[in-house]
């Protein structure tokens, strides 16, 4: 046991030993649950950030135990750079929003379990990307669905939850039964279930199945990954299941659970087949891409419930992630990589900003609202940089990596579709204004009355918002650390 | 007679045990936990006795008892039966103990456990038989006694139609497998199933028309003891109005033992393994989409399960199909990692509905509403329960899915994959009750009526005769799905076994 053991097994261990001892406390732990889970929240981000000097001296930290002799099946984890910045922004997520829940959820004798089980969704996340064998990647995988459904199942706002909840779970578990297939076809036909293994592999030739079975797995897993990152149109799960979630689980799903499908996408086709068996896939990838954010963005025009207009951005945003990850070329996925991180923050402060105004006026419809920028200024200053972000104006962070995305387009040979999504991102800016717009200026409608907000609330969505201005300015070390990870993908050569 | 004596001591324990507890229950009336204290105590002998039996078998030796001079073998040891039978003892022992307080407001306990000790014995005694005609008998003898079981509160109307329901069904299906035996003999002059290895019955040559018309009707026969559709039609009503600890018993493990009957018998006839297997396979089909698109429309919780029921079983057919079709040993051990998972997991689904009822007096799934808030312990084990049988991952259900899809891959043809595509379909399909069941369990009670000592808005503390098993078991679907290890090693050897038995028509 050396200390990069200790810190690996920190950030998963932490998290999940406070949802056990949550889960044991029950009522007795009302009191203290917050301060239980956003501890173990912390240590993991500090764990997370502990490595960061043991990657940086090439080594990659790992823990690896023999599990199903009979069957080879092994229970490892590892950390690289493909993993780091996933991981990174999943676990500050995860702390934010516990922070964030601290004002937002009224305290009742069930509270111990909504911490728990936040708790055990991160450990989802963290465990998917850390995972090095496809049985632990699966289990975590599900793990993740599992808890963030019976949060959305109990918590959730509206009578609909329950049903809201079993389409969620139904229609991702489908994604996921299609990863399922896709792992278990490239664990039989390369006997080898270790991701490290299979990403050597990669590297050196590009893994060799016979023709046929790249496509298929290739499909299996793009599609399969698409539906977590709620590409049109297999997004249909997400405005119902955001809109209905409680905000703190609404900010894990959208900033860091829609990232996980990117990693799918990352860590499978692209790191362990080279760029002539990708080649195919680059054109269909950046057309769906392109339709999901246009029609994402024209879904947030139409909507009038302000989480769900935020819930379509997302749709919207995730597009410009596969049509980046589609171009196969260094600046695209390296800009893909970075958007996810850079969304992440700006999700989470939009949604942290509805979140707010929500509290504040007990109003969800974007008609009933208005003016409200002079009531409550801090709000609308953070929630207009969140807007202006997701806007790509610069110098906030999203403009950097849609920067590279577009960069990484005009480098591919199809200029029509780069223009296009270009193009598309006018549309961005008009929903992105218009929310602000009706939100915050213009007159405020009769009876609006506004409540005062809890500081748990207010500090982390203005932490993200001076985030999303000073990664803007200076986005130098995480493109370092994404950078890294790009010599992991496709072979390496670029 | 002669032989290896630890393989008829289970059977021993089991049936003494029967006659020995009708005893007691004759001397001491009305006391129940006594009762089922004695019966799991001849659950245990039997268990020990066969910790002593399981490592003298491999699929290279099969240890047998009771040879009658130059005859066969009266039993026979195989690793397929001794995973058959450690689910149905363990799971027995369970269900015996659940029943020391769950049957205390019946009153015929000397007729109860003596039966529950006879099912298994039948259930045992069929699996290692080594002759058609001990086969017969035993399987009549679990038949009978789940008849009577399924019957067993008779002063309710529909646990008497239920019950007369499944005698007439159950007997067609032992009648048919007579029928097929005489066929058998008529042609061959012999009833013994050979080993492995060794010729089939009737010699080496492909089998005789009466033959194949017998093995016909012991497909039918024993195709209707383990549910294959179109055959299913008594399982709902059977399992839906037993007990709940009987429906364990009748769900969990002995459809799966008819089922390894019509296996052993099949291949031990001379049946082709990759024809069984392809019929097995288009069974499959039929099984897990009926199961479970029947399932989606329950509204009574057991009918609910015994459907699943018959969705899994389906899952096992594809499995074992599977196996047998393409020559995998892997797929035949996923199939009875499978029904190992099952047996533990529909085990507790059942024993935890039999804790509403008991307490509740929950039968429709409407009336679930509010277990968490009466029962904590039980809805937890409830819902860990249905996640398995959903196939969630760490529970032992994930597990058996894995090894499952795992085999369906290797399958090198169509009809593999559309086997493949129907399971996954269905594992989704599956989704759309066992998660709304769940959500059931956990809403809080609207306007249910709740019955019972203090039950209006507290907590109900659960009898430990009650709360024993259900811990027992729901730590066991953890246990297999986070350390499945021991367990597959366990099933391993069943498949080897069973392809070996498929072989012996090559002559070799």
């Amino acid at each position: 046991m050396n200390a990069e053991t200790i810190w690996l097994v920190t950030i998963l261990g932490a998290p999940l030993a406070a949802a056990l001892l949550l889960f044991l406390l029950r009522e007795r732990g009302v009191r203290a649950a917050g301060w239980i889970a956003g501890l173990a929240a912390a240590l993991s981000l500090v764990g997370t950030f502990a490595l960061l000097p043991a990657l940086q001296r090439g080594d990659a930290p790992a823990l690896d135990f023999q599990w199903i002799p009979a069957a080879n099946i092994r229970l490892s984890v590892h950390l690289d750079w493909l993993t780091f910045p996933f991981l990174v922004t999943e676990a500050a997520v995860t702390l934010l929003a516990v922070v964030y829940t601290w004002g937002y959820h009224r305290p009742d004798s069930r509270t111990p379990i909504f911490y728990a089980l936040l708790l055990l969704f991160a450990i989802g996340m963290s465990g998917t990307t850390l995972a090095d064998d496809l049985f632990l990647f699966y289990t975590f995988w599900e793990l993740m669905l599992v808890a963030s459904c019976a949060l959305i199942a109990i918590w959730g706002e509206g009578e609909r939850r329950g049903a809201v909840a079993l389409k969620y779970f139904i229609f991702t578990h489908l994604g996921s039964l299609m990863v399922l297939v896709g792992l278990l076809v490239l664990y039989d036909a390369t006997g080898n279930d270790s991701f490290s293994a299979l990403q050597d592999a990669g590297l050196r030739a590009g893994v060799t199945l016979a023709p046929g079975l790249v496509t298929t797995v290739t499909v299996l897993f793009i599609v399969g990954f698409c539906v977590k990152m709620a590409i049109f149109p297999l997004h249909l799960w997400l405005p119902d299941a955001h809109a209905v979630a409680p905000m703190p689980v609404t900010i894990m799903l959208a900033a860091a659970m829609l990232s996980m499908g990117t990693y799918g996408i990352l860590r499978f086709p692209l790191s362990i087949f080279s760029a002539e068996q990708m080649a195919p896939f680059a054109v269909p990838m950046m057309i769906a891409g392109i339709v999901s954010e246009i029609y994402g963005a024209l879904m947030a025009l139409a909507e009038r419930d302000i989480k769900r207009i935020i819930a379509y951005s997302s749709v919207s945003q995730m597009g410009y992630i596969l049509f980046g990850l589609g171009t196969l070329t260094h600046d695209g996925i390296a800009g893909a990589t970075l958007h996810v991180i850079f969304h992440a923050i700006v999700k989470a402060l939009l949604f942290m900003g509805v979140g707010l105004v929500v509290r504040a006026t007990g109003r969800r419809q974007i008609g009933e609202l208005g003016g409200l920028g002079r009531a409550m200024p801090l709000t609308a200053l953070c929630t207009g940089v969140g807007a202006l972000a997701i806007a790509g104006m610069p110098p906030l962070c999203i403009f950097d990596s849609e920067w590279l995305i577009f960069a990484g387009g005009f480098h591919t040979a199809h200029l029509g579709l780069s223009l296009l999504t270009l193009f598309g991102s006018l549309l961005t800016v008009a929903y992105a204004l218009w929310f602000i717009g009706r939100i915050f200026f213009g007159s405020r409608p009769e009876g609006l009355t506004i409540d005062r907000l809890p500081r748990a609330m207010v500090a982390p969505t203005v932490l993200l918002a001076a985030l999303a201005l000073i990664e803007g300015i200076f986005p130098a070390p995480i493109f370092g650390w994404v950078d890294q990870a790009l010599a992991l993908i496709l072979g390496g050569n670029w | 007679m002669t032989g290896d004596v630890r393989v008829v001591l289970p059977l021993a324990c089991l049936g003494g045990g029967a006659f020995a507890v009708y005893l007691v229950a004759r001397f001491v009336t009305g006391r129940n936990d006594l009762l089922a204290l004695f019966t799991a105590g001849a659950f245990a002998a039997a268990l020990t006795t066969l910790a002593f039996l399981q490592p003298a078998t491999s699929a290279n030796h099969l240890p047998t008892w009771g040879r009658f001079g130059a005859g066969e073998a009266f039993l026979r040891a195989d690793p397929a039966a001794l995973v058959i039978i450690g689910v149905a003892l363990g799971l027995g022992l369970l269900v015996t103990v659940y029943s020391g307080r769950y049957l205390a407001l019946d009153q015929r306990y000397e007729t109860y456990y003596p039966l529950l000790l006879l099912l298994v014995t039948g259930l045992v005694g069929m699996v290692l038989a080594a002759d058609l005609f001990n086969l017969y008998m035993f399987c009549e003898l679990m038949s009978v006694a789940a008849y009577v079981l399924v019957a067993f509160r008779r002063r309710t109307r529909t646990a008497i139609e239920a019950g007369f329901k499944y005698l007439v069904m159950g007997s067609v299906g032992t009648v048919t497998i007579l029928m097929g035996i005489s066929f058998i003999y008529r042609e061959t002059g012999q009833l013994a199933l050979p080993p492995p290895l060794s010729p089939p019955m009737g010699g080496m040559g492909a089998p005789g028309p009466w033959t194949r018309a017998g093995i016909a009707c012991l497909l039918v026969g024993l195709g209707l003891k383990s549910a294959i559709v179109p055959l299913h039609t008594w399982l709902p009503d059977a399992h839906g109005r037993a007990p709940s600890s009987i429906s364990a018993m009748l769900s969990g493990v002995v459809v799966q033992s008819a089922f390894y009957a019509l296996l052993k018998v099949c291949l031990g006839l001379g049946f082709p393994a990759r024809g069984l297997g392809t019929l097995l396979i288009v069974l499959s089909l039929f099984n897990m989409t009926v199961g479970n698109s029947m399932a989606l429309v329950q509204t009574h919780t057991k009918r609910l399960l015994a459907y699943s029921t018959i969705a899994q079983m389906g899952y096992v057919l594809l499995s074992v199909g599977i196996g047998l079709r393409y020559d995998l040993p892997v797929a035949i051990q996923a199939g009875f990692f499978l029904i190992l998972a099952q047996a533990v997991m529909k085990g507790l689904a059942f024993l935890c509905k039999g804790v509403c009822h008991f307490y509740r007096d929950a039968t429709t799934i409407e009336e679930l509403r509010g277990t968490a808030a009466h029962m904590p312990l039980v809805a937890v084990a409830f819902s860990v329960a249905l996640a398995g049988l959903a196939g969630v991952p760490p529970l032992a259900g994930f597990v058996g899915k894995w090894f499952i899809l795992q085999g369906a891959l290797r399958s090198s043809d169509v009809l593999g994959y559309v086997g493949l595509a129907a399971l996954l379909l269905n594992s989704l399909i599956a989704l759309g009750y066992y998660l709304p069941l769940i959500g059931t369990l956990f809403t809080s009670p609207s306007a249910s009526p709740a019955r019972g000592a203090g039950s209006e808005g507290g907590r109900i503390r659960i009898s430990p005769w009650m709360a024993l098993p259900i811990i027992t078991l729901g730590a066991l679907v953890l246990a297999i799905g986070l350390y499945p290890g021991p367990w597959l090693d366990w099933t391993a050897d069943a498949g080897v076994y069973l392809l070996a038995l498929g072989t012996r028509m090559s002559g070799e």
